[in-house]
């Protein structure tokens, strides 16, 4: 990967806005054959947005994109992967009832005298298995196969059309530390055959265990790219969160009260082991970690969307139910979950059910709810939370990310609750309703109710916190004071790399 | 690679077809008469109408579809194919006829389904409703009785190949051969990447739209045919014919091992599913359980074998190198 | 303010309003108070199951089985009363009969796991199987003559059948719980997104389970009510009701994949199907014109919405 090579992909100055939104401004990425190129960034910073222009999925608005010496044909998944762009998504999504060799090839199976040939489909699978190093029957069905082992199809079927680029988005997240090792082995075998395989990861020590060069982005731009070898982690983290933390987040001095939630033992198999903590009255509590170390099951285990194998939860001393949360709402619990569009809300239905939907025993009388005090009660929140809507009887799915967060938290501050959760409560929303919720939160935090705050982003926790919570792998690894707390520290946490 | 026994304990429909050998033997413990020559005549005879039936539906089902409507298009094909003597055509013209109406209903499902993406449930229900219409409107209280079958079609009916029904023979062909074309070509293969996952079928590039109408047409197609086997089968048609017996196809599929949940099953499931079904008819009988029974059992089987597919798929477990992380 | 949108159940309104008028126009036996009780007792099976089947399908689920259950529970009538049982016990078992039959469906999908479509055709088959069971090949003739009169008499001084009575005091019921109280919010909230509605504390499971459950009793009310009207109970009645009813609720404006749907559109529905039936009757239709026009109504309430959309995308995309 001289300098004086060509480059396999060059994306030059690339931008991209989403509404109001500007995802990425100023991207920039050029890959080598044969190299294997990490792409750093906190959650936001645009990451997924470039990857996604390079799988087709979006088109980029502004800027270049070249492929092998062409114009990079953008917008269509099935025109890039016929330019030779394949892409392991840390989920993949395999045809779960088709066998391994089939998946490989679907879509344009091996024919002989014109019908499909199985044998030297089942071969030829094996073969490029054999290649990457690893040992799977390409004649069992994909159902129930290992998201290890689905990135390993992927990649099987990234070989088989020939693709000069190959990128890994987060591919470890859900993985064992010895299907990492694996994976970095097929990774390795890719770049000697010649590839770009391009990394994503959060996991700064396999970063450097593995990348030779780091692309790091922030707030949608390319804020340097260079030799791992010249770079430390300390240096990374600098880059990628770069900014003044204490601004942004204006967190208001609280009374810290008794204990709200105890959470004792909490243990679910395959998600969490071993999670204790308390939350108390006007104390902020962020739990940090990576995708995928388990916060957000623990957080929904607390709630009662999902049941816990073993453990208890309680809020002001009496023990709340397991995988009931509609008990638990009543008891005084909320959630503001991850995925707004999904979980959150109900996107064709309008503002003012949308945030009633929490509150409709108490809005009935004699069992009767009329829709008058709905669109009541959603406009006296939506006058608190600023809420920018046209009629109050417009469906969501017409606001902006920033506005249908507002409504999700209106839905559950409606509930006057006593434990408030938030799970990302700022992704995706522009900055100035971020610190608008900021400001919300810590205002809340001030009137005496707990929260918990999920969040991926670290200034955003660290700003916010009155102490931090780390997990990694499906337990608690570290706690930290707002005095304490640091990115470096946090980080090394949640990753495990002590230094 | 993999061992044979491996491979074999691998075959989805392996279970069921245990069951049935089960059945059967228990059947023959109990009245001998069902493993002589008529007996075993009489089931192959009985299972064969179902049998095309499922063979056709396996098509859809694999796709997560669902067609309702070849109880209607098989009555009326029954009954055209019986009329075209008295309204003075020939065989062939009955037969084209009843292809041809076959591949209209289907096309017209297909269409719908397709094209215009509404769910198959619904417009094969409307269009069971609306051939059932027609067809009723045109053989009113007709029956067509055993003189009015053509001699060709009654033929099919009537003889037997050392001992083996013609018509049985006719429907272990159409099985050999659809079950050859969905393990073998190209295009049936995306039926079941349909089936098992749609939006990365699309994503794959597969013509998802003009498989899923292709597949309804051919449900279609062997539908209209089906018709000729039951008056051949039956010597006799009417206004009747072929009432409900979509609901005995689908079971013989899902009992089969055709999910129905989709992208999984194949035509040799779905006919194991509708001798399973004839069998256990027989063995009411042979038991001297009053016929009543039978639809009763027929439910229960289908139920028990939606919830052990269920329960068995909840039980695979994920692969891994190492196990998880503990 | 709100401006006025011109919905599905208005057009099914309409549809309404100019059957009857057609009806009027080409005989003159329709609109007379005989021709209104004959519909009302052709179509108060169907309007009851279809209260329920509303709720259902709003709320994302199907049930192809109501139709067995009806005819299973009128053979429990039938069947406890033959065995001696008094005839108001017998209605008792006829019901809860029904309620069992919904709540069997309720936890194959709520609890195993399955899909409400392929439970509900296992248990079409079973619930019929079951009815052939208890009555063999004897249907039940012999019924209380102060009971069958309700089957075919009117509520003295009234032209309204009696089975009017059960028809508007459930779909009263129906229509206040579905849109004005919890209950139906959450069915709506449930059908256009489970999810969500498991996050915002709906106790989803249960509702399925209970609209499920609620399903079957409305079967088994349906089921008594049609036993009256036959003055027997046979192991082969309702065929191919269930169909009725799903026409009924689709073209009533309930959309299929769920969530969307309202209850006097459904009513307008049926009643509009009962207004052909009747209509065409006394022109002398055949029973098999009134298959094609149910088809026909069924195919038509999934066609146009998805044409009109189809219409829209295209314009829209044209004017970008």
């Amino acid at each position: 990967m001289a300098p004086s090579q060509k480059p396999v992909l060059e994306m030059r100055d690339a931008a991209k806005a989403f509404g109001g939104v500007q995802a990425l401004k100023g991207a920039e990425l050029t890959l080598y054959p044969g190299e294997i190129h990490a792409l750093l960034g906190e959650n936001g910073a645009g990451k997924s947005t470039l990857l996604k222009a390079l799988a087709g999925v979006h088109k980029i608005d502004s800027g270049s994109i070249t492929l092998n010496g062409k114009t990079f044909e953008q917008g269509s998944t099935r025109a890039a992967r016929d330019q030779g762009i394949a892409v392991i998504y840390q989920e993949p999504s395999l045809f779960p009832d088709l066998t391994l060799a089939e998946n490989v090839f679907v879509g344009r199976q091996l024919e002989k005298a014109g019908v499909v040939d199985w044998k030297s489909m089942e071969q030829q699978a094996k073969s490029l298995f054999d290649q990457l190093g690893v040992k799977l029957d390409p004649s069992i069905r994909a159902r129930g196969l290992s998201i290890a082992d689905q990135q390993i199809v992927e990649i099987a079927k990234a070989l088989s059309i020939q693709a000069t680029v190959i990128v890994m988005d987060e591919p470890t997240a859900a993985l064992s530390s010895k299907e990492v090792d694996r994976l970095f082995k097929v990774a390795r075998s890719l770049e000697a055959q010649g590839c770009a395989v391009v990394f994503v990861s959060h996991r700064l020590d396999e970063v450097f265990a593995l990348c030779s060069r780091i692309t790091i982005m922030r707030d949608g731009a390319t804020v340097g790219t260079d030799l791992a070898k010249d770079l430390n982690e300390a240096k990374v983290i600098k880059l990628m969160v770069g900014r003044e933390i204490s601004e942004l987040y204006p967190k208001l001095p609280a009374k810290i009260g008794d204990v709200v939630l105890s959470v004792d033992g909490l243990n679910l198999a395959g998600q969490f082991a071993d999670i204790s903590f308390e939350v108390r009255a006007g104390e902020i509590l962020g739990l940090a970690g990576l995708v995928g170390s388990g916060r957000s099951e623990v957080v929904r285990a607390v709630f009662g969307v999902d049941k816990y194998d073993k453990g208890s939860v309680s809020l002001n001393g009496k023990k709340l139910r397991n995988g009931n949360a509609a008990a638990n709402m009543n008891a005084g619990l909320a959630l503001v979950p991850e995925d707004r569009r999904q979980q959150g809300l109900f996107m064709p239905t309008s503002i003012a059910k949308n945030s009633a939907v929490t509150m409709l025993k108490k809005l009935a009388k004699l069992f009767i709810v009329r829709a008058k005090s709905e669109a009541e009660l959603a406009a006296e929140w939506g006058k608190v939370l600023q809420l920018k809507y046209a009629d109050i009887q417009d469906p969501v799915d017409r606001l902006s990310g920033g506005n249908q967060q507002k409504v999700v938290l209106a839905k559950w501050l409606a509930t006057e609750p006593k434990l408030l959760i938030v799970d990302e409560p700022t992704r995706g929303i522009d900055v100035g309703t971020k610190s608008e919720v900021h400001r919300l939160l810590s205002q809340k935090a001030q009137e005496g109710m707990a929260i918990i705050m999920v969040s991926s982003e670290l200034p955003e926790v660290l700003g916010m916190a009155d102490r931090v919570l780390v997990m990694r792998e499906g337990r608690m690894v570290g706690e930290f004071d707002r005095k304490q707390a640091t990115a470096e520290k946090v980080m090394a946490a949640a990753t495990g790399v002590t230094k | 690679m993999t061992s044979l026994i491996q491979k074999a304990l691998r075959i989805r429909e392996l279970p069921i077809f245990l069951f049935l050998v089960v059945v059967a033997l228990v059947t023959g413990f109990a009245n001998p008469a069902f493993f002589t020559v008529a007996g075993l005549q009489d089931v192959l005879l009985g299972v064969s109408i179902v049998a095309v039936l499922a063979i056709a539906q396996t098509l859809v089902i694999v796709m997560k579809h669902i067609d309702l409507s070849v109880g209607s298009t098989i009555g009326f094909t029954a009954y055209v194919m019986g009329a075209a003597g008295s309204w003075g055509h020939s065989v062939w013209w009955g037969l084209a006829v009843s292809l041809g109406i076959g591949i209209a209903v289907g096309a017209i499902n297909g269409f719908l389904v397709a094209y215009m993406k509404l769910p198959s449930l619904v417009v094969t229900l409307a269009t069971l409703y609306l051939v059932k219409g027609i067809f009723n409107e045109i053989a009113g209280g007709d029956t067509i009785t055993g003189d009015r079958v053509p001699e060709a079609v009654n033929a099919i009916g009537a003889n037997y190949f050392f001992g083996v029904p013609y018509i049985y023979i006719i429907v272990f062909v159409l099985m050999l051969v659809v079950g050859f074309i969905m393990k073998r070509m190209r295009a049936a293969r995306d039926l079941y990447a349909i089936g098992s996952n749609l939006s990365a079928s699309e994503l794959a590039g597969i013509p998802v739209a003009r498989r899923v109408f292709l597949a309804f047409v051919a449900t279609g197609a062997i539908t209209g045919l089906a018709g000729v086997l039951l008056l051949a089968r039956y010597n006799t048609a009417d206004a009747n014919s072929g009432v409900g017996i979509e609901l005995y196809a689908i079971a013989a599929c899902v009992i089969g091992g055709v999910a129905i949940a989709g992208g999984i099953g194949t035509v040799y499931g779905a006919m194991i599913g509708a001798v399973l079904l004839q069998t256990i008819t027989s063995a009411l009988g042979a038991l001297g359980i009053p016929q009543f029974w039978q639809l009763a059992v027929n439910g229960t089987l289908l139920i028990a074998a939606i919830s052990l597919d269920r329960y068995l798929s909840s039980r695979v477990k994920p692969t891994s190198i190492m196990g998880s992380h503990e | 303010m709100r401006k006025f949108n011109f919905a599905w159940e208005h057009g099914v309104a309409v549809f309404l309003v100019v059957a009857i008028a057609l009806g009027s126009g080409l005989s003159e036996f329709f609109a007379t108070t005989d021709n209104l009780s004959f519909i009302i007792q052709d179509v108060a099976e169907i309007a009851i199951i279809a209260l329920a089947m509303t709720y259902l399908i709003i709320a994302g689920e199907i049930d192809l089985s109501v139709a067995s259950t009806l005819n299973l529970a009128s053979a429990a009538v039938g069947f406890s009363f033959r065995n001696g049982m008094p005839f108001e016990m017998a209605i008792v078992v006829g019901l809860l009969v029904g309620l069992a039959c919904g709540l069997l469906n309720g936890y194959l999908v709520t609890v195993v796991g399955l899909p409400s479509l392929a439970v509900t055709i296992g248990t079409l088959a079973l619930f019929r199987g079951f009815a052939w069971v208890l009555l063999g090949n004897e249907p039940v003739n012999e019924l209380p003559e102060n009971w069958i009169v309700l089957g075919y008499e009117n509520i003295p001084n009234t032209f309204l059948p009696w089975s009017t009575i059960p028809v508007v005091i459930l779909a009263l019921l129906a229509w206040v719980i579905l849109h004005y109280t919890r209950i139906g919010r959450w069915t709506y909230a449930i059908g256009i997104n489970a999810e969500a509605a498991k996050f915002s504390g709906i106790p989803v499971a249960r509702m399925k389970l209970a609209l499920f459950g609620v399903t079957g009793l409305m079967s088994g009310v349906a089921g008594v009510v049609y036993t009256l009207r036959f003055a027997s109970a046979s192991p082969d009645g309702a065929v191919g009701y269930e169909l009725d009813v799903i026409a009924a609720v689709l073209f009533g404006g309930v959309a299929i994949a769920g969530g969307l749907g309202t209850l006097w559109g459904v009513l307008a529905a049926v009643l509009s199907l009962g207004v052909i039936r009747s209509a065409m009757q006394l022109l002398d239709f055949t029973g098999n014109a009134l298959l094609i026009v149910s088809g026909a109504l069924l195919l038509i309430s999934v066609v146009l919405p998805r044409a009109i959309e189809l219409v829209k995308d295209r314009r829209k995309s044209v004017t970008v």
